[in-house]
């Protein structure tokens, strides 16, 4: 795709559009990382204004921020990995929302490192403190939570996802 | 943001995804306890379970739907008529499974295995390794998996004959990796029928058999193998590694480690023949390395790998790594002749990027050599220094300044480790595995900085820190949480109060702490009733603890699987409990029990030889323990070592 557009020397420009209202022009080579975008582009759709109306204007910014950084060629290996340093060092709401935006977009890099930031601020903490992080409340009885505190030692441990693949 | 809208947004999916980046236990268990929605997810991501109790299997996997792997290993009493038990307690169970360890279980034979095996018609994947008694009719049993199975491992089943190997490559003839490590008993002529019948094979383990050069070339036939390891095949010669050169066209990796026939030359050959390896495991093979085959590395672009440990090495060596195996990651040059700082500095400089260095017993090296490594491999992960006597605290300077990433660090017998250095080394926040045995100089000033700071830690060896006291403990039980794995042998300083401090560390799984003479039944009930999963425990010559620290252990440790009571002050009521008590226990070492008679001991291994798969006693017991306990340990697959 990218190298059709270098070939005739003009780039192709998409305007997103986020659930606020915002529109956001972009160049296409960079916004058909997101598979969802690459397929809109090749059924003709995306002529017009691409509408994401699950994807509100805050966090738009960030995803197209992202894609900018790991499409750009001048930016690299190094300053990628400071990039995603810093990006994964928001806060645990904007990652949670870039989460979702990501699956629907269809990132499946940027899935993976929010996926990864997420589960690395769980890691070590107790599930008070992960409740807590996630602003849930429990929804076991004490005697559901009793057992499931109870079972590890006496059914299971060790490493667990022994995948055959 | 409410707690509704936030489940919204993380569907299953989601959360399946953030589930698989927590890979320990303990953080899968506290996820598990959040809500509902994030039981279930883990519920239904959960593919494997290593099951404790048989008992538990059905209801576990009818709670766990996703469940295709399932490891018996470390049950006790897996034997025939278990195994039909839990086939008519329910049957869909073993329908789901595609690969089972069975591991060590050491009470089943061929009937029980064959039922089992048929009545898990999709099993890929079956581990039979350490099963000592299994031979021909265990091997035909598991040629009944059929041309389903990819993976099999059957390490040290030590009846296995060539019969046994030629039923299983006739029925299974999609097998991709097998493992026939230890099994004594196999020829050439096996091999060459296996090298005949089973040609997708891409993994094979031949260590230790005692096969030829003819062997060799069967192999050299079987077009698709990457991986090849034949460790310790002491009748190999150069003629065999001919054959692998000029065959065998997918080879990636080839372990010849302590192979004693052949020669440096024969392995330059073999290369020349297979340029693109990624893997030379060859250690304790040469004892020596001429130019010639030195030049001959240099076709080595892609290799990732290399170990070469009790060989002697060169200048040129380092210089020809460097130049030409830009993407080596590994090395090990443990116990080489004529590794020196100029050579280290020679292999790392140009931005080489290794991340595992073995340099045990490299006793020429000084801080230079570590400065030359922690400028070139930032990202270091793993790297082994055992008895390089030189290194100072200097090298810990630099290690805390530039390796953030470092996993692993072994210092053992490193005279120069002190505090101070413990306290840069502090900087290598992710350390997993650290081994300070023999470092006399630190005390708990310096573990103190470690617990503060390296709060991952798993694994901890402090064999004879004798500046160790209990200070030290009360740091480590409250920064090392997740301490899995403890050394305090020969620590002489260690009181009760330590051992109690150590009851905080929830996960401690492994613990050694032989020779405490300062520890009481006080101290060992303390620990018992704190860590739950203490499942390895070795008290040898703790002479000062008594009965009321047993029955401690025996009332609370019900997870305990292997024991170690030497010379311990344990009476016959005391050991009676332990062994009759503790269900789980497979393993015990009860040499030289001076509280303990002969009836004691008979009437405790009664109370558990169901569940015993090694025990190790004095061997003058041989003529007073009576025939019948000795016939039915041995029955049930329990080996006695006669001390």
């Amino acid at each position: 795709m990218a190298e059709a557009s270098s070939s005739i020397t003009e780039k192709f420009f998409l305007t997103l559009k986020s659930s606020d209202g915002d529109e956001f022009v972009l160049e296409e080579s960079i916004a058909i990382q997101s598979i969802t975008i690459k397929n809109m582009v090749e059924d003709g759709c995306s002529s017009s204004v691409i509408p994401l109306s699950k994807v509100d204007t805050e966090t738009l910014i960030k995803v197209i921020e992202y894609m900018k950084m790991h499409s750009s060629t001048s930016s690299n290996e190094e300053e990628i990995e400071n990039f995603d340093k810093k990006f994964v060092s928001n806060s645990i709401n904007t990652i949670l929302n870039i989460l979702e935006a990501a699956n629907f977009l269809d990132i499946n890099n940027l899935l993976e490192l929010c996926a990864e930031a997420v589960a690395n601020r769980i890691k070590n903490k107790t599930p008070e403190a992960v409740r807590k992080i996630f602003n849930i409340t429990s929804d076991f009885t004490p005697e559901e939570e009793a057992e499931i505190r109870n079972e590890t030692p006496w059914a299971f441990e060790g490493n667990l996802d022994h995948s055959l693949d | 943001m409410d707690s509704a809208s936030l489940l919204c947004l993380l569907n299953e999916d989601l959360l399946i995804r953030i589930l698989s980046f927590l890979t320990y236990d303990s953080d899968r268990k506290a996820f598990r306890l959040v809500c509902k929605a994030f039981h279930r997810v883990d519920s239904l991501h959960r593919t494997h379970l290593q099951i404790l109790r048989p008992e538990f299997i059905t209801t576990l996997l009818s709670k766990f739907p996703n469940i295709y792997s399932l490891d018996l290993s470390i049950c006790p009493q897996i034997d025939d008529s278990a195994v039909s038990i839990l086939l008519t307690v329910g049957c869909d169970w073993s329908r789901r499974l595609k690969r089972l360890v069975l591991s060590r279980c050491t009470g089943l034979r061929s009937a029980g295995l064959e039922l089992l095996v048929k009545s898990c018609p999709f099993l890929e994947s079956i581990d039979v390794s350490y099963c000592w008694d299994f031979g021909d009719r265990e091997a035909a049993a598991l040629s009944i998996c059929g041309g389903s199975l990819r993976d099999l491992k059957m390490d040290r089943c030590l009846g296995v004959t060539d019969v046994g190997l030629a039923k299983i490559a006739i029925g299974c003839q999609c097998l991709e990796i097998l493992s026939l490590k230890w099994c004594l008993e196999i020829t050439d002529l096996g091999i060459d029928l296996l090298s005949k019948k089973c040609t997708q094979l891409k993994h094979l383990d031949i260590s230790y058999l005692k096969v030829t050069s003819g062997s060799l070339r069967s192999i050299s036939s079987m077009e698709k193998l990457e991986f090849l390891a034949m460790v310790g095949c002491g009748v190999v010669d150069d003629e065999g590694l001919h054959y692998l050169g000029n065959g065998c066209p997918s080879l990636q990796a080839l372990d010849v480690s302590r192979c004693d026939r052949l020669s440096s030359s024969a392995l330059a050959f073999l290369i020349k023949g297979h340029p693109s390896m990624l893997q030379i495991h060859a250690s304790y093979s040469f004892s020596e390395f001429p130019t010639k085959v030195i030049q001959g590395l240099k076709d080595l672009k892609n290799l990732k790998t290399l170990i070469l440990d009790g060989a002697p090495v060169s200048e040129s060596f380092f210089k020809i790594i460097n130049f030409s195996c830009k993407y080596l990651v590994e090395i090990g040059l443990g116990k080489c002749k004529g590794v020196t700082d100029l050579g280290i500095f020679q292999l790392v400089s140009g931005g080489v990027n290794l991340k595992v260095l073995n340099l045990t017993c490299c006793s020429d090296l000084t801080d230079n050599a570590i400065s030359a490594i922690t400028d070139s491999c930032r990202s270091v992960l793993c790297l082994k220094l055992e008895c390089c006597n030189s290194l100072t605290e200097k090298s810990l300077y630099r290690l805390g300044l530039h390796c953030s990433l470092l996993e692993e660090l072994d210092l053992t017998d490193c005279v120069g480790v002190s505090d101070t250095g413990l306290h840069y080394l502090s900087k290598c926040t992710k350390l997993v595995c650290l081994k300070l045995g023999l470092c006399t100089n630190i005390t708990d000033k310096g573990l103190y900085y470690i617990s503060r700071n390296c709060r991952e830690i798993r694994e901890l060896d402090l064999y004879r820190c004798k500046g160790i006291g209990d200070n030290g403990l009360y740091a480590l039980s409250s920064g090392c949480k997740r301490m899995q794995k403890l050394n305090l042998s020969y620590c002489s300083e260690v009181t009760d109060k330590g051992i109690e401090y150590l009851g905080y560390l929830p996960e401690l799984y492994n613990l050694e702490m032989r020779c405490l003479w300062n520890v009481t039944g006080t101290g060992l009930t303390a620990l018992a009733t704190g860590c739950k999963r203490l499942a390895e425990l070795d008290v040898k010559d703790c002479a000062y603890i008594d009965d009321s620290g047993f029955m401690a252990l025996a009332y609370y440790s019900r997870n305990l699987q292997q024991i170690n009571l030497s010379h311990c002050a344990i009476s016959d009521v005391g050991l009676c409990m332990v062994m009759g008590n503790l269900t789980r226990l497979q393993d015990a070492k009860l040499v030289n029990l001076f509280n303990v008679s002969t009836n004691g001991l008979e009437v405790a291994l009664r109370a558990c030889c169901v569940r015993l798969k090694k025990i190790k006693v004095v061997a003058s017991l041989r003529l007073h323990l009576t025939p019948d306990i000795v016939e039915t340990l041995s029955a049930r697959g329990c080996r006695i070592r006669w001390d």
